[in-house]
């Protein structure tokens, strides 16, 4: 019974929200290639959205392109979502590891991820005055990944109801911490490298004077 | 001896040629050494300032030694009057002098007027001037005599406006009119330098009405805390509290056709209402476009100090086009009727086409399609004539078409405003405006892209999608019926391809 092959359990994790999460963590299933598949889809996703939308619902796009901003869309908030996750329900007793964590919280993403693909294409076929199919679709995709993403959680930690609240509300903040000492990390480093290097300079100066 | 003779004759012959050469080359770069001595530029649709062509050049310089007369000394206002004729206000020599249309020479020149009861009067710094279309009537702004005068053209005073005794008007407050100028009806507006309620207005027989056109107070953090205390506070307190006031315009003009009185406000300190336009309610017709900067977009610091365009004077033109003097950069903005910006010019320096950086007065147009700017120098005490380029004629002709409606009429001024220069955003408008009315929508898709006008871009798509499913109907509804036809014919094959390896694997085990 339920001996599916990976893609078929990422289609059953997701056209069944309730008890999806629960029969791959019974079964063991997901693969990490396929969470690398997720948040690379994500990206681009990301990246469709701000650029590829019809010029009738998108403003035009920057001329200069930096990739940055949707690395941190992506890959740097799921990163953080994951360690926060970790951190917080290791502390609450959960049992889900890091790889489990990473591989349902990918797996939940999928709705808001086609949701977007399909709002870039609806994007240049509609009108300003359709906008409600737009954002119809829009929230299909959040809400289905929304409820999808709290099942995740449930299930990995195995959670009662409540505690899956209160778990996710500590990741957010947990999040708001990472990135928080991230940037306070980075422009730190950022400091001792430009003190190491005036270092070198001054001394480079001595030598030749 | 002959054959040096020879020599030197085709030696001066080549010389000859060779300055009839440079002459040649010298008239036809002739434009090139009348540049301008600034760069033109213009806003794109980024609001980024990029070089574009001249719409106007400077052709010449007028002082008053030109004009045959002595030197000016500070004058204060320039103003052309219905018939060409122009009214420049020497207010250092307490005079007003009447110019020819061309600009050249001075036809009367007035420092004395004869009062009703027969005596002679004069001036004592005039500060501004306006004669009526309709009665020919001269306004003037007797600053330092505190009075306003309204003159015939011969020389003689009509009435004098004095301060007013009305209990309106707060008899602490002195009269000194700066600016002024009559509407349709005769009621006169002037604006004094010591009120913020607006122009002072007078009816046709002199009468102290009331206050016309005041700005609006900036809605800033303070202004809006200071509302919420006075709410709150006792009639005592309310009296020691600051009062939020608007800070005053400083100069107007008159559009003569619609009766619009259009306000400029030279303070550095706010960005509401630099330019309004106010109607005889009123009432700003503006009033929407509270985001809108005029002048430049960006204010250059340097060394402590802001150079923030003042506007010192507003002209509207027989087009409608409203062209604004900044003072801080000695340019002029011009703005079709719409407030959209067409031209740029001027900047501070001594060339011709440049003013003395804050110290520039007037501004003026000339003819219908606003063929001439006039800008008066304080500084220097002289006009500058600027005259329209081929560029300039083509922008306007174009915009009055566009403005007027004629958006297909208006096409191919467009593009060939296009041709002269590709950044230059409301021709990308016009066109796609142009190509929309005439059904071509793809091509009014495109160039709405170019102008990143997202809205007409929405309507030129909404058009184009229907036309392009109208026209594929069939070729659509054919797709249709063949995909759902084929997909059933697929299903069942792969169904009976399912069935079959069953079968034989049942036939197999039964056999």
């Amino acid at each position: 019974m339920m001996d599916l092959t990976q893609p078929q359990w990422v289609k059953h994790v997701v056209f069944h929200p309730f008890e999806g999460f629960e029969d791959l963590r019974w079964k063991k299933g997901g693969t990490l290639k396929y969470t690398a598949i997720i948040i690379a889809a994500l990206f681009v996703a990301m990246i469709a959205d701000d650029r590829w939308c019809g010029f009738q619902f998108r403003p035009l796009p920057d001329a200069m392109f930096s990739v940055m901003p949707y690395i941190m869309k992506s890959v740097v908030y799921f990163l953080a979502w994951v360690l926060g996750n970790w951190a917080i329900c290791t502390l609450l007793d959960g049992e889900g590891t890091m790889k489990n964590i990473c591989i349902y919280s990918s797996y939940a993403l999928i709705p808001y991820i086609v949701s977007t693909f399909i709002n870039v294409f609806l994007s240049h076929i509609l009108v300003r005055d359709e906008q409600v199919f737009f954002s119809t679709v829009y929230y299909i995709g959040l809400i289905w990944s929304a409820i999808l993403l709290f099942s995740a959680i449930k299930s990995v930690h195995q959670y009662t109801f409540t505690k899956t609240v209160a778990a996710i509300i500590l990741t957010l903040f947990a999040m708001l911490v990472i990135l928080f000492l991230a940037v306070l990390f980075l422009s730190l480093f950022q400091k001792v490298y430009v003190f190491f290097y005036s270092l070198y300079t001054e001394i480079l100066y001595r030598i030749r004077v | 001896m002959k054959k040096k003779n020879k020599r030197s004759y085709r030696k001066q012959h080549c010389a000859a040629a060779g300055i009839v050469c440079l002459l040649v080359f010298s008239s036809m770069s002739a434009p090139a050494a009348a540049d301008e001595p600034y760069d033109v530029y213009n806003y794109n649709y980024l609001g980024e300032a990029v070089p574009s062509q001249a719409g106007y050049l400077a052709e010449r310089s007028v002082s008053g030694l030109d004009l045959g007369t002595t030197a000016l000394n500070a004058p204060a206002d320039l103003f052309k009057d219905s018939e060409d004729f122009f009214y420049l206000v020497d207010s250092g020599n307490n005079r007003i002098l009447k110019i020819d249309s061309e600009f050249t020479e001075i036809v009367q020149e007035y420092t004395s007027f004869t009062m009703p009861d027969g005596s002679e009067t004069t001036m004592k710094n005039p500060k501004g001037v306006y004669v009526s279309p309709d009665t020919g009537l001269m306004y003037i702004a007797d600053n330092e005599n505190s009075r306003a005068l309204i003159v015939n053209p011969d020389g003689t005073v009509e009435k004098e406006i004095t301060k007013p005794t009305s209990t309106v008007y707060d008899q602490q407050l002195t009269f000194l009119p700066q600016k002024i100028l009559c509407d349709n009806a005769g009621n006169v507006y002037i604006v004094l330098n010591n009120t913020t309620k607006g122009a002072a207005m007078f009816d046709a027989s002199g009468e102290f009405i009331g206050y016309y056109g005041a700005n609006s107070v900036a809605p800033t953090a303070e202004v809006i805390a200071n509302h919420f205390w006075n709410a709150i506070a006792s009639e005592d307190e309310k009296r020691y509290r600051s009062r939020s006031t608007p800070t005053a315009f400083d100069n107007f003009d008159i559009d003569t056709v619609k009766g619009f009185i259009y306000t400029s406000t030279s303070s550095g300190s706010t960005d509401t209402d630099i330019v309004k336009k106010v109607n005889p309610e009123g009432y700003n017709l503006f009033d929407y476009m509270s985001n809108f900067t005029w002048g430049d977009l960006f204010s250059t610091w340097y060394s402590g100090t802001s150079y923030k365009t003042k506007i010192v004077d507003i002209d509207i033109g027989d087009d409608g086009s409203i062209n604004c003097l900044d003072s801080t950069t000695g340019r002029v903005f011009q703005y079709d009727k719409e407030a959209d910006l067409l031209f740029i010019m001027g900047a501070t320096g001594d060339q011709v086409g440049s003013f003395t950086a804050g110290n520039v007065a007037a501004i003026e147009t000339k003819g219908e399609n606003c063929e001439n700017i006039y800008v008066l120098d304080a500084g220097k005490g002289s006009v500058t004539v600027f005259g329209q380029t081929v560029f300039g004629q083509i922008v306007h002709h174009a915009t009055t078409l566009y403005n007027g409606g004629y958006y297909e009429e208006a096409l191919d001024p467009w593009l060939e405003v296009l041709k002269r220069d590709g950044n230059y955003r409301r021709a990308y408008l016009g066109i796609s405006s142009a190509y929309y009315n005439m059904g071509r929508y793809k091509e009014s898709m495109e160039y709405a892209k170019k102008a990143d006008a997202s809205a007409r871009y929405n309507k030129a798509f909404e058009r184009y999608r229907s036309q392009w499913l109208r026209q594929h109907l069939t070729a659509i509804l054919i797709i249709a019926v063949v995909l759902i036809v084929g997909i059933k014919v697929l299903k069942r094959v792969l169904k009976n391809k399912r069935k079959k390896p069953a079968d034989t694997a049942s036939s197999g085990s039964g056999s």
